[in-house]
Formats: structure tokens, sequence, C-alpha cells
């Protein structure tokens, strides 16, 4: 323990020198840039940035890359909340109840709460990275194919049985994802599917034109088709912030969102936006009244934006203790500390403690900045719904559009966007969410791979996903969520799913 | 239909002709296009390239990242860019992969290698083939004779299927005659990732990246593809010092322009890549990368562009298309 906090003065002493507080202040801020624009996110940022790092030191270009990373998370949820546009693919789910939170006039307690969500989940989870790193790394290594597969199809089904309104809509939403997840090159073998000789498709695709079409565009296209356009309720200076009682809300799904998020983040190849929607998906279950998510539940801010933030430090515990990556971005930064010379590996933090305790030291400055950076920032984003809507929402579809290019220069996710925008429409109108199809895209070509890797691994054996004691226990845990899915249909009590549509009827006939 | 086609290609050359003429070149910014997202190893190698170029040359040369579908998008679009020398290609192995592929499934191909005029080669890395160090095979020769005793039981993690380390293990056990298991990821990454989990038992890959976990000691280094053994390695054998030939297979980068750009535009770019690699800046950031240096040009880098893509394209068409059970 002494050592650590030896360790961490000099961090301290690395991260407070002028100009590395100043790589991180620009860091943060190109991130929170790269988080509110609609489609760029933090990939595109550092990717675009790093070439620029190039010229600086490691430990320099390292804290700067870094800063984008996280700094896109908070950026991230102030589309999503004004606008329903997810800034960045993790604050997908942000975009229900923050925006709900807006129509109500909320938007600016809903821009705190995430802003000091983040802040909470981003500390706490640097702690966490770092006294934990070394031994949660050989622990994440364990994670091969089947653990995976196992993980992936408890996922999947913990989100189906925690989904509110019909089960059965909510299913057909995630098997449409998934389809739509299966168009590509098979990796496994090489073939191409539904790509109908276009070659950008044989990448599959993407999640960004997906997550803008049917949330982004899909919005623009009902508010323009109602009638009369809806009433802005405009913001008061002394609403902007978070009231008594949804601080006591937040508190909790805060907490809660942290853990989920760096627990999730470690493992390599999930996605942060994994984490935000169990998070969500948790926060719905355990809410007294759940019936109030999808209606400006400030839980359903405040939990999958802390997740997201955290996740960001989990997915650095493989790449600084390992120096494996355990997503694109961090892979990126490997290349970069490379370019410098610094070879990552197990013996990073030996080697080179000046950068690593620069890093984690950077990290808590860096959190400390962005939440300075993004409280002000909510008065000045909050007027940006004071824009009139024959302004502002062609200006959005502008930047959608322009923010689904950048990813990868290719005017094909132009196309999918708007196919997505569509359909995303006429789900709308007909009743379903569209959140499980975002999912749904993500986790199938990880879903299948995982199938088929464990597969080649025991050369067709269905054995191995039983046999290995991770990725048992969590089938077994899948199993049980099966188990108490049915439990109604024996027991003929009322389940909190019947409760909620019981509570919605009400409403409706008052 | 062939008579249009001629006659709209001649302004064309003519154009370029004429350009090439009159103008020296370069007199506008150049555009390296590099296949594949930023940070991977042609990136990397692309930009200290692309500094050094701009410096020779005394015109702006910009990296165009243009990913997609393993390279094939970015490769595409050089493949029918205009042949002026003001749009370049930096490549790696997979340029004379993907054509074959296409090939195997019928497909109409994304590009061929005759659209591509070889310029030069910047950097050439044998793989080295690692095992996880709690693995009885302590030799080259222990690791062949076990899988030939078990064929289809040691797997080994690739960067994808026909990707280059699936094709490095390929040409291995096609020369020493054993049959692997092959578990593809998507990428070189979390093919690492897998081997250091322990999830399979072998693994091709660049020197540079697995050095760190080889001094570590989780990883155990049993032979090179190279026709020299690794510098950082040195008493790690070569497959053909071990007898196994035929095997040779290397990661290399090299600089392509469209089939049509004029001779002395190349000439140029060849005499620029020359001076390029000998900038010491352009040393250090390779010598950062721990990639080595092999420079080729002219017909030399032909002859061993032609080679590799023999190999590599039997050894495509000996995997043949890929069924799972």
């Amino acid at each position: 323990m002494a050592e650590t906090l030896g360790n961490l003065a000099l961090g301290f002493g690395v991260a407070l020198s002028p100009p590395v507080l100043f790589y991180a202040f620009v860091g943060c801020v190109v991130g929170t840039l790269v988080g509110v624009l609609p489609g760029v996110g933090p990939l595109a940022g550092i990717s675009l940035l790093l070439p620029a790092t190039f010229g600086l030191d490691a430990t320099r270009a390292i804290v700067m890359l870094a800063g984008i990373y996280y700094g896109a998370m908070y950026g991230g949820s102030t589309t999503s909340i004004l606008m329903r546009i997810p800034g960045e693919a993790a604050s997908v789910m942000t975009c229900i109840d923050g925006y709900a939170m807006a129509r109500k006039g909320r938007a600016g307690a809903a821009l705190a709460i995430a802003a000091v969500g983040s802040y909470v989940a981003g500390t706490v989870s640097v702690v966490a990275l770092m006294l934990l790193a070394p031994p949660l790394a050989a622990f994440a290594l364990r994670f091969g194919p089947p653990e995976y597969f196992a993980l992936l199809t408890l996922g999947l089904l913990v989100l189906a049985y925690m989904s509110s309104g019909s089960m059965l809509k909510a299913l057909a939403m995630a098997a449409l994802g998934l389809l739509f997840g299966m168009i590509g090159i098979d990796q496994m073998t090489g073939y191409f599917r539904f790509a109908y000789g276009i070659v950008e498709l044989g990448d599959g695709i993407g999640v960004v034109p997906v997550a803008v079409g049917l949330f982004g565009l899909a919005e623009i296209l009902a508010t323009a088709g109602q009638p009369t356009p809806p009433e802005i309720v405009k913001p008061r200076l002394r609403e902007l912030l978070p009231s008594r009682q949804e601080w006591r809300e937040s508190a909790w799904p805060i907490g809660r969102g942290t853990v989920l998020g760096f627990l999730i983040g470690i493992v390599p190849g999930s996605a942060h936006i994994i984490a935000s929607f169990v998070s969500y998906a948790v926060e719905r279950k355990l809410a007294k009244r759940p019936e109030e998510f999808g209606r400006g539940a400030v839980a359903g801010v405040a939990g999958p934006e802390s997740a997201n933030n955290s996740a960001t430090s989990g997915a650095f515990v493989p790449m600084l203790a390992l120096g494996v990556p355990s997503g694109p971005i961090p892979a990126v930064m490997l290349a970069a500390l490379m370019v410098h010379g610094v070879s990552p590996g197990p013996l990073l933090v030996t080697q080179q403690p000046e950068l690593f305790w620069g890093f984690i030291a950077s990290m808590y400055v860096g959190n400390v900045v962005l939440l300075i950076l993004n409280l002000p920032l909510v008065g000045v984003f909050v007027n940006l719904l004071r824009v009139p809507y024959p302004i502002l929402y062609p200006s959005i579809l502008v930047f959608c559009i322009l923010g689904v290019y950048a990813v990868n220069s290719s005017v094909v996710d132009i196309w999918i966007m708007l196919v997505m925008g569509a359909l995303g429409y006429v789900l709308r109108k007909l009743d379903f969410e569209t959140a499980p199809i975002v999912l749904g895209v993500v986790l199938a070509p990880m879903l299948e791979m995982a199938l088929r890797q464990s597969l080649a691994m025991s050369d067709g054996r269905y054995a191995i996903f039983v046999a290995r004691p991770i990725s048992g226990a969590l089938l077994a845990g899948a199993g049980a969520l099966v188990l108490l899915g049915l439990r109604p249909l024996v027991t003929r009590t009322l389940d909190w799913r019947a409760r909620l549509a019981l509570a919605a009827k009400g409403e409706e006939h008052p | 239909m062939m008579l249009a086609r001629v006659c709209a290609l001649v302004p064309c050359l003519l154009l370029a002709a004429a350009a090439a003429a009159q103008e020296p070149y370069p007199t506008r910014p150049i555009a390296l296009v590099v296949p594949f997202p930023p940070g991977g190893v042609a990136d990397l190698t692309a930009r200290p390239v692309a500094a050094a170029l701009e410096k020779v040359l005394k015109a702006p040369v910009g990296v165009v990242n243009k990913q997609g579908a393993a390279g094939a998008v970015g490769m595409q679009s050089v493949a029918t860019s205009r042949p002026d020398g003001y749009t370049l290609l930096l490549a790696l192995s997979s340029i004379s992969i993907i054509p074959e592929a296409d090939k195997l499934f019928g497909r109409p191909p994304a590009f061929t290698v005759d659209q591509f005029a070889p310029i030069a080669l910047i950097s050439a890395d044998p793989t080295i083939l690692v095992v996880p160090a709690d693995k009885p095979w302590k030799t080259a020769k222990e690791f062949i004779e076990d899988a030939q005793k078990r064929p289809g039981q040691i797997a080994f993690s690739s960067s994808g299927v026909y990707g280059t380390l699936h094709m490095a293990m390929e040409l291995l056990s096609h020369a020493a005659g054993i049959k692997l298991r092959h578990v593809p990821y998507a990428g070189a990454g979390p093919a690492l990732t897998a081997i250091l989990g322990g999830h399979v038992d072998a693994l091709a890959s660049g020197p540079a990246v697995v050095l760190p976990h080889i001094k570590s000691g989780k990883l155990r280094p049993l032979g090179g593809w190279g026709d020299k053994r690794v510098a950082a390695l040195p008493d790690v054998p070569t497959f053909a010092e071990l007898g196994y030939r035929g095997a040779e297979f290397y990661i290399w980068a090299g600089v392509f322009a469209p089939t049509g750009t004029p001779e002395p535009v190349l000439a140029k770019l060849r005499d620029a890549a020359r001076a390029a690699v000998e900038e010491p800046a352009f040393k250090a950031a390779m010598d950062k990368l721990e990639t080595p240096i092999v420079f080729k040009q002219g017909e030399e880098f032909r002859r061993f562009f032609e080679a590799d893509a023999r190999r590599l394209g039997e050894g495509v068409r000996r995997v043949g298309k890929v069924e799972t059970q």
C-alpha cells in the first residue's frame, strides 16, 4: 500500500507537470468534442490525432489519447439527452430516458447527472485499475471463445428478461439486429454473406450508422411527421441543477454502473455499449417504479453513463498490465506506445514506472478537468433547445451525415444510416423498441465467432462449453434465468412485467 | 463497346503523357493510401515513409487510411485511380492473397496484381513461431514431430482466414507435412491474446509484438520463417536451416503505383524511395517499431514480389475453401 502511494506520488509529479497537464487538457477537450458530434466516436478522434502525437514523448502522447477516450464518454451523453442522437455508440441507452427527461424540461438535470456519474465512475474505476490491474488482467485472459459465448448468451437472456413491454417484440428486434450483424465476410471461411458485390458490405454493417439512423434520423422524421410541432420546454436557469430527489435516485445507479462497467470493460473484446445496456437493464429491474423507465427515469441516465465511463478504465487493465489490446481503441493506443519505442507488455510497469504511474495519475486529473469542463457547458448546451426546429433539425441531419461519413470515409455507410432511419421511423410507429437492434448488430459477429472458434478448438464437441468452469457457471446462470422467465406461466402470479403493462393501461385510461 | 472504352482512354493517356512531359513531377500533394486503419503495421510504416518522401520530393505527401474488407477497399481504389503518380499505395503481403481468394470463391476480383506497378519494398519482417512457455515443446523439431503424431490436434490462432498469419502457418504445415487445427481471430491482436490466455497452442507472429512476452517468459520462440535469423533472437533457427524448404514467409510493406503511371514518374519515385529510406529520421522511426528496413526496387522488387505472390497463391489454393463442421 505504502509502495502504491509512493508510486502514485511519482505519478502525480509527472501528471501535474505543466506540459503533461496541458496535453491531458487538450485530450479532454477533443474527447468531449468528438463525443458531442454524432457519429464521430473516440476511435475516429484518436485515429485522427495519432499522427500528431508522433512528435511528443510517450507519456504526453498516451495521456492525450487517453483523455480523448474517456472524454468522449462524457461528451457522448450530450446529444443523446438533448436530441435523442447517440453522440457515440455507448450512449444509445442514454437516449431513451435522457431525451424523455429533456422533453419534461429536465435536460439540465440529466446532463449534470451524466457528468457527475461519469466523474464518479471515472475516478473510482481508476482506483480499481491502480490496485487490481495485474490480478484482474490474468483473470481476463482466461476468457477464451467458450467463455465469451457463455457470457454473451447470458447477456442476451438478461436483456430479454428485463426488457419492458412485450418480451416477444424485444426479442424480435434483437433477432433482427443479429440478422443485420450476419452481413459481411464470414470470418471463419472467408465467404461473403449478403454483400451483393458491394465491397464495403464485406466488413458488415457498422454500429455507428445503425445507431445514428435508428435513433437520430427516426426522431427527426417522427417530429417532422407530427401535425403540430412539439412544444419546446424551455429550460429555466434555476432548473439546470438536479433536484435533491434526483440526486438520491441516481446515487445507487451510479455506484452499480461503476462496478458493472469496470468488470465488463476488462473482458477483452466486449464493447462499452454492452456495459451501458446491462446497467440500464439492471436499474430497471431494481427500480421501485420500473414503469418510469422510458419516460424520464433519472436512474436510466445515471447508470449507463457511469457504466460506459468505468468500462474505459476497465479496458486499460489488460492493455497496461499485459500489453494486450482489449478493443480497437486500446489497440491504437498500444500502437502509439510502440511508435515511441515503448514496448507494451507485462514488463511495462516495472520498466517505465513514470509512464505507467503518470498515466494513472493523469486519469485522476483528467476526470476533474472533464467535470469542470462539462458542468458549465450544461448551461450552454441546454440553450440549443431554444433553437427553432426548422433550423435545428436540418443542421442535425447535416452533422449526422458528416459524422457517419467520417468514420470510414464511406458513402455506403450514409446509405445504411438513411435506410436505418426509415426503418426506425416505421418501427417507432408500430411501437417497437429499437435499442435491441443496435445491441444485436454489436453482438452478432462476436457471438457467432465465439461459438465457431469454440467448436474449432474442441473439434466440434459441444462439451467444451460446460467442461470449462467459467463458461459452465455462466451458462448455468443463463439456464436459471430461463427458468425464472417461465415461472409466471406456472405460478400464475403477476411478475413485474405484467404489473408494468397494467400501469401503462391505467395511464391510458385514467 | 471495346472501341468506346479505348476512345475514352486515349485522351486520358494523352493527358497523362502530356502532363508527364511538360510538368515537373510532383507539382501538387501526393496521397499515400493505406488500406488499413490507423495504428496497424501498414499505417505505422506509411507515416515515416510519407514524411521521408515529402522531404525528398519537396511536395506534401499525405497518408490516407482507406480501410475495409481486409484491405480490398483501399487497394481497389488505388488500382482504379488515375495513373499520374499522385495516388500511391502502401500495401502488405495480403495484396497477393486477396485476388487469389477472390478467384477461389468465383467472385469478380476486386483488383488483380497486374493493376499495380511496384515502386519499392520498404520492410520485410519474417514471422516467428511462438508457443506458450508451459507447453512441452522446446524446439521446432519437437513441435513438428508431435504434430506429425497427432494430426489436427495442435491448435494455432491467426489474424483471420487467408490472413498473413494463417498463410505463414499453412506454408510451414505443407513444408513439414503436418496438419494443425486453425482457430481464426479477427486481427493479430486478438490472436496474440488467445495464445497468452492459453486457448491455443501456437502462433505465427511478427517478432516486434511478441518480443516483450518472450522476454517476460510467457512465450517461447521455436523457429523463424525468414532466410536469416531474427536479429533480436539469435538463438532461434530458421525453418530453412532446419530443412523445411519453401516455407519462407515475410510480412512485408511496399509502395505501389497504379499500372500505366508514366515511366519518368516511376523512376523519380524509385529514386525518392531510395533516398527516403536513407533518412535518419526514417531509420529511427523504423528502429522504434523494431521492423527491419529491407529495401528493394525496380527489377529486384518485382522478382521478390512475384516469387512471394506465387508462394502465397499456391498456399491459398492448397487451403482451398474452408468448410467447417
